[in-house]
């Protein structure tokens, strides 16, 4: 199997405090969440943008760019969250007809055949405290807020807080492992 | 009197061709595919927010509010006067959840929440409704071609639909943004134009319009009457308007869509904020176009159109000097092609996702689904065209929109908010509160003498507590289909594992939420427009 790529944190710790201070988080901390990215393009051309997803998510994250920005460090000890298989390459193209059918400017833009990168996508994890607790998750490469990782970002959270502090990294790392060796 | 000059002509179909040669030089052929997704990300947010503007209102407003002016003043303002709310309502509750949701079209979360029967009636309810709305939107632009031309309406909605099907095929010239923009610069400089030209030619200037408008009556725009038959009370304006609205910008997938391709909340709220700022201004701005044609035709003596909807395209071809009023119709036809391509994509979407594939072909290939789709956007526009014909019985234009939606969208909003506030809700109470809404929007409407614009109202409220009552007799909802609209943090252990987390990461001092401040600001305005309009009704009296 591939390696799994790291994206480059674009997103430094002082710009993420402000942007999350926005949407009203008192404390934040860096994580990683494993993704399947798949490219986009013309047809028979170059790629264009990348799907971000796995099999579990309802929708794709667009990541605009002719090359994925990766670093070549791997994901620092901070919180990694391995979230699972690709989806099938059919399932991956039906999801993009319907981004292209609700947006017409990308009708002519398709899934380009290649086998999807496994990647590691940096994120800001901010914590608000009101009547309850409630997590913010901002992209580590634009600060958006992407509220359709907040599942697979939750799940991770649950399996950490259940394995105890140190499995963290860990278990990533272990995840690591095995793919490598697949 | 210049009438509509060859010039004009000129004008008009340059431009015409020119706005149609940058949507399929810049939507279809660019080089490099990052331009697809980036097109919109280089343009600054004062240009976005234009393009926002120009979908929103486009055409219809340029010719029917004038029309409302004319006849009722500023009365009419109370409908639009609740939109900063709405949109409140839209920012805080319906955003989030259709985003986090992750969903494509907004009755897909009607299906997860309530099974697919609720899904396809509501879907199917947006269908009729938009068609027959998307006919309104074609005449408008067609009318005023057929006055300043000459030509019958007919044979002019038919030029129009032939031309926005095309586009919309074609690939929808709103995807460039830069062409919006420079229509709704057109349609304001020509609704600035307008009032230049009329006030100039009133011996007294402004003086005789507010002399004349506050004779008339015509900034009495706040009728505080408790009487249910007055159509445009300030209660009506709140309580139906309100209804109308957050029903028309939430549950209309031809609106909502933008919001749901945004690339974050953060953007669609911006989206959203934009109209909750603009639509009063632009509204209140072609009212006063209005008050001031009714001065001016006084003056002058002259008698009015029999229908409404001509009296600013007539004005600007007879006094705008030539190739002027060839520009600024022009910016008409333009909006309006931004507004129909959406509409068209908008019922083609939900058409193929949530009938064609579900029912018909499930597993069909993606060029199959794209060629049904095209073929779905014919059909929805000669849908529109038949119904374009019959449009213009239906009164002033925009009123005949809200109209159309009023009979569905109070039971749909109903049932969406059944579905996000009530735990207890399930498919039975919820199919069977949308009909009882409906049916009671009719009850009332022919039975009634009541303002139609509480017919939101009555369908929110009817569709809400029947389905409410109705579901008590069927067993609750599982939490799997509560999913999508309860918070996915708020279950006990994993408020414990948040709380462990937040008390290891690093605290950040605390500021007021974005969301918050964009919530106070829209409300704000809200309260600044309203006492404005208190201010000049209380100078006209």
């Amino acid at each position: 199997m591939t390696e799994r790529l790291t994206l480059a944190r674009r997103i430094d710790e002082d710009t993420a405090k402000r942007r999350l201070q926005r949407l009203g988080a008192t404390a934040c901390e860096p994580a990683w969440v494993s993704l399947w990215a798949t490219a986009l393009g013309l047809p028979n051309g170059t790629p264009g943008a990348w799907l971000l997803c796995t099999k579990e998510m309802r929708r794709a994250l667009l990541l605009v760019g002719t090359e994925l920005p990766t670093q070549a460090e791997e994901p620092s000890s901070a919180l990694n969250i391995d979230s699972g298989l690709p989806p099938t390459p059919e399932a991956l193209k039906r999801l993009w007809l319907w981004e292209r059918m609700g947006t017409p400017r990308y009708w002519r833009i398709q899934v380009l055949d290649s086998a999807p990168t496994p990647i590691w996508l940096p994120c800001w994890l901010g914590y608000t405290r009101g009547r309850q607790h409630r997590l913010l998750v901002i992209s580590g490469l634009s600060g958006e807020p992407l509220p359709m990782l907040k599942p697979i970002v939750l799940k991770g959270l649950q399996q950490a807080y259940r394995n105890g502090p140190e499995s963290e990294t860990k278990s990533s790392r272990a995840n690591e492992r095995r793919e490598k060796a697949v | 009197m210049e009438g509509f000059t060859l010039f004009d002509t000129v004008v008009l179909i340059g431009y015409i061709s020119l706005i149609a040669w940058i949507g399929s030089r810049f939507g279809k052929d660019q080089h490099n595919p990052e331009d697809y997704f980036l097109g919109g990300r280089k343009i600054p947010g004062w240009a976005i927010g234009l393009s926002v503007m120009a979908t929103q209102a486009s055409a219809i407003t340029f010719i029917g509010a004038p029309g409302w002016g004319f006849e009722g003043g500023l009365e009419r303002l109370v409908t639009f006067i609740n939109v900063p709310l709405a949109m409140i309502v839209l920012i805080l509750v319906l955003v989030p959840i259709f985003h986090r949701a992750g969903i494509y079209s907004i009755y897909e979360l009607l299906e997860r929440r309530f099974g697919p029967a609720t899904r396809t009636l509501t879907a199917l309810l947006f269908l009729i409704a938009r068609g027959l709305a998307t006919g309104v939107v074609l005449y408008a632009p067609a009318l005023v071609l057929a006055v300043v031309t000459g030509w019958s309406v007919n044979l002019t909605i038919i030029i129009m639909a032939v031309l926005a099907i095309t586009y919309t095929v074609m690939g929808g010239i709103s995807a460039v943004i830069w062409t919006d923009v420079v229509q709704m610069f057109v349609l304001w400089l020509g609704a600035l134009l307008s009032i230049f030209f009329l006030v100039t030619s009133l011996p007294g200037g402004w003086g005789d319009v507010f002399d004349f408008g506050a004779a008339s009556g015509m900034f009495n725009a706040i009728d505080l009457s408790f009487d249910p038959s007055v159509t445009y009370s300030l209660w009506a304006g709140l309580l139906g308007g309100f209804f109308l609205h957050v029903a028309y910008f939430g549950t209309d997938q031809s609106q909502i869509q933008r919001v749901l391709s945004s690339p974050s909340v953060l953007d669609a709220q911006r989206s959203l904020l934009i109209g909750g700022y603009l639509l009063i201004p632009q509204m209140l701005l072609f009212l006063f176009i209005g008050v001031i044609l009714a001065t001016y035709y006084q003056q002058h003596g002259l008698t009015p159109p029999e229908d409404l909807n001509e009296l600013l395209p007539r004005y600007v071809v007879s006094a705008f000097p030539s190739g002027m009023a060839g520009l600024v119709i022009a910016g008409v036809f333009a909006a309006a092609m931004s507004s129909l391509d959406s509409a068209l994509n908008s019922l083609s979407a939900v058409t193929v996702r949530d009938f064609y594939s579900r029912y018909i072909k499930p597993n069909a290939s993606d060029a199959h689904y794209l060629k049904a789709s095209r073929m779905a956007t014919i059909f929805w526009g000669l849908y529109a065209t038949l119904f374009a014909f019959f449009a213009g019985n239906l009164g002033p234009v925009i009123e005949a929109v809200n109209q159309i939606g009023s009979w569905f969208y109070g039971a749909l909003l109903g049932t969406f908010l059944l579905a996000i506030f009530s735990h207890r809700s399930n498919a039975r109470g919820a199919m069977a509160g949308l009909i009882a809404g409906m049916l009671s929007v009719w009850a009332v409407s022919a039975l009634l003498d009541i303002s139609w614009l509480y017919n939101n109202t009555v369908g929110v409220a009817v569709s809400m507590s029947v389905g409410y009552l109705v579901s008590l007799t069927a067993t609750a909802p599982s939490q799997d289909q509560l999913s999508d609209v309860m918070m996915a943090e708020a279950a006990p252990d994993m408020q414990a594992v948040l709380a462990a987390r937040a008390g290891n990461a690093q605290v950040i001092g605390q500021e007021a939420r974005l969301t918050r401040r964009r919530c106070i600001g829209l409300f704000a305005w809200f309260c600044l427009m309203l006492g404005m309009l208190a201010l000049l009704q209380g100078w006209a009296n």
